[in-house]
């Protein structure tokens, strides 16, 4: 390697380290603040490391607020169904725009992507007036029913992983007998796993990362899910920031595992759909 | 032959029955007979003692000084802010592009923040930005500058959020990082041959070359920053003075805290007659600077 090779390499990871502790830099303040006492978050200058390391912040945050368990399950449960019904009823709506060429497809297929450009903060005031008339408000219904009833981007997602699945394979099952619902559940669905994992993943982050819908229809304490359960406690210990870092902290677990293990899956999804949702 | 393409036809609509109940019940139906409150002094929704009142909605919702700052916060976010984290999204993704050792780590840490929920964002930034025990003021002090207080400021909380925003840009950063990988390096190879620098192979082949993908983060972008609301609103009321404070804030004021679902309504219609102008200007000017490969 030559003397040039070199000093371009050393900027390349100086420029890398410097931009990482920017980006790095408040997810290890915040890690250090959970592991202080509450005492020690109040020294000027601040320690960096904390000069004891303790877990009496989640002793704290969990005596403040003995709700968090059942957010935490809350916001699995919901995450989980919400998952599901993307990937149950967006594979199915999403045959149906691959699979069948007829007129009514070129025509209602279009108007899907449209809805993708729709600012959703113009529904916030329309589906809560719809929500408050079906009285769902304060039941996990508004979160969980529409993820059953096909959304926009995995609907695209499926599609467009339909599309590369060679037509043969289809003619093939009709020639044994198969019909359209063969087709769907025994040739393309077990073709489509990488498609589907990433459904299952990208929405259950999403709905995990969703703070207005809960924010809006859920107004019983016991309902919270997890983000909106953390946002009462800052208004209720707001001067305890040990305890309110380690409630981000938990936050961010459920999230931070899925992504060590499913990083793959969550990149192509952002690629392909062109977003976080 | 013909019943059987009817029967199809009637399997095809089985199959995508789902989305379009959704479609119906979700969206066409509320916002259809919502349009309607933005026309009447309707106060909750549901209500049946409400009288038509024309456009005064219209005519009434420049009326409120506080919808006026509201607007010119928004234009902030959008004006400031968009550049900013596209420019931001693009710097890093240049950054994560470096051919070295290790650097798929790097792309692993960068797009952590991220996928932290905005609350425990709200959390973490409060950590770092307070003005008495936060780390970022320690480390300015240690410079011989002295406390900001950066949420509590009616100049510094906009910045603040714009910051906040580049920090949670990973989704950009991956769409820019795609982008750059198509390049075709034989191109860099010919302009580097040709004795172009760096800069210049920057402008003329890496910012041409990526530029529908820089058209697609600025629109989304700037959809998103018209919207701009829960950052505003969990990091600081909108406030101090209301100079967070955002349409969409607005919005929610007028449903939630005045109940005047009618205004409401009538600013959502605003907002969305705004945002579909901004994006369609967008794209009439993008045909002029964007390129599209295999297109003439």
């Amino acid at each position: 390697m030559n003397s040039r090779k070199i000093a371009v390499k050393t900027s390349q990871y100086t420029l890398l380290i410097a931009a990482l502790m920017l980006f790095a830099g408040p997810l290890v303040w915040m890690l250090s603040t959970m592991l202080k006492t509450k005492a020690e978050t109040y020294k000027v200058p601040p320690t960096i490391l904390p000069d004891t390391f303790s877990l009496e912040a989640f002793e704290r945050l969990f005596a403040v607020q003995p709700m968090m368990w059942q957010w935490i399950q809350n916001s699995l449960f919901i995450s989980f169904f919400v998952a599901a019904g993307a990937v149950v009823s967006s594979s199915l709506v999403a045959y149906g725009f691959s699979r069948f060429a007829n007129r009514y497809r070129n025509m209602l297929f279009p108007v899907v992507l449209v809805t993708l450009m729709i600012p959703p903060s113009i529904m916030m005031i329309p589906s809560y007036v719809l929500f408050s008339k079906l009285n769902w408000i304060d039941t996990w219904l508004p979160l969980i029913v529409p993820a059953w009833l096909g959304g926009a981007y995995y609907i695209f997602l499926f599609r467009q992983f339909f599309m590369t699945i060679p037509q043969e394979l289809d003619e093939a099952t009709y020639l044994d007998g198969g019909n359209r619902w063969t087709v769907y559940a025994r040739v393309i669905m077990p073709l489509s796993k990488p498609i589907i994992m990433t459904t299952i993943i990208f929405a259950f982050v999403n709905s995990w990362l969703d703070f207005l819908g809960p924010f809006l229809y859920i107004k019983n304490a016991e309902m919270f899910t997890l983000s909106v359960g953390l946002q009462l406690l800052i208004g209720q210990t707001s001067q305890d920031l040990p305890a309110l870092a380690a409630g981000a902290f938990i936050s961010i677990v459920p999230i931070g595992l899925l992504y060590l293990f499913a990083q793959r899956y969550i990149v192509e999804g952002v690629v392909l759909t062109g977003t976080k949702g | 032959m013909n019943r059987l393409r009817k029967y199809d036809t009637l399997l095809f609509f089985l199959f995508i029955l789902p989305w379009i109940i959704g479609f119906m019940t979700f969206f066409l139906i509320p916002f259809g007979t919502s349009v309607f409150y933005a026309f009447t002094d309707a106060r909750l929704p549901g209500a049946t003692n409400f009288n038509f009142v024309g456009i005064d909605n219209f005519t009434h919702m420049m009326d409120d000084p506080i919808f006026l700052k509201s607007l010119l916060n928004t234009m902030y976010f959008v004006v400031f802010g968009v550049p900013i984290v596209t420019a931001g999204m693009l710097g890093l993704a240049m950054l994560l592009n470096f051919n070295v050792k290790g650097i798929a780590l790097f792309r692993t840490f960068f797009y952590l923040p991220t996928l932290v929920p905005i609350v425990a964002t709200v959390i973490i930034w409060r950590l770092v930005f307070n003005s008495e025990f936060g780390i970022l003021n320690a480390g300015l002090g240690a410079l011989g500058i002295g406390k900001v207080d950066w949420i509590g400021g009616e100049h510094t909380i906009k910045p603040v959020i714009i910051m906040l925003q580049v920090w949670i840009s990973g989704s950009g950063v991956l769409i820019f990082l795609a982008a750059l990988k198509n390049v075709p390096r034989h191109l860099y190879e010919a302009a580097a041959i040709d004795g172009a620098s760096g800069v210049r192979r920057f402008f003329q082949i890496t910012l041409p070359m990526i530029s529908p993908s820089i058209l697609f983060v600025i629109i989304i972008q700037t959809m998103y920053n018209f919207q701009m609301f829960t950052e505003a609103l969990l990091l600081s009321k909108g406030g101090p003075n209301y100079s967070a404070y955002t349409f969409v804030y607005n919005i929610y004021k007028s449903a939630f805290t005045d109940l005047k679902f009618s205004m409401a309504m009538t600013q959502s219609i605003f907002l969305f007659a705004v945002i579909s102008l901004v994006t369609l200007i967008l794209m009439k000017l993008s045909n002029r600077f964007v390129y599209y490969e295999g297109e003439r």
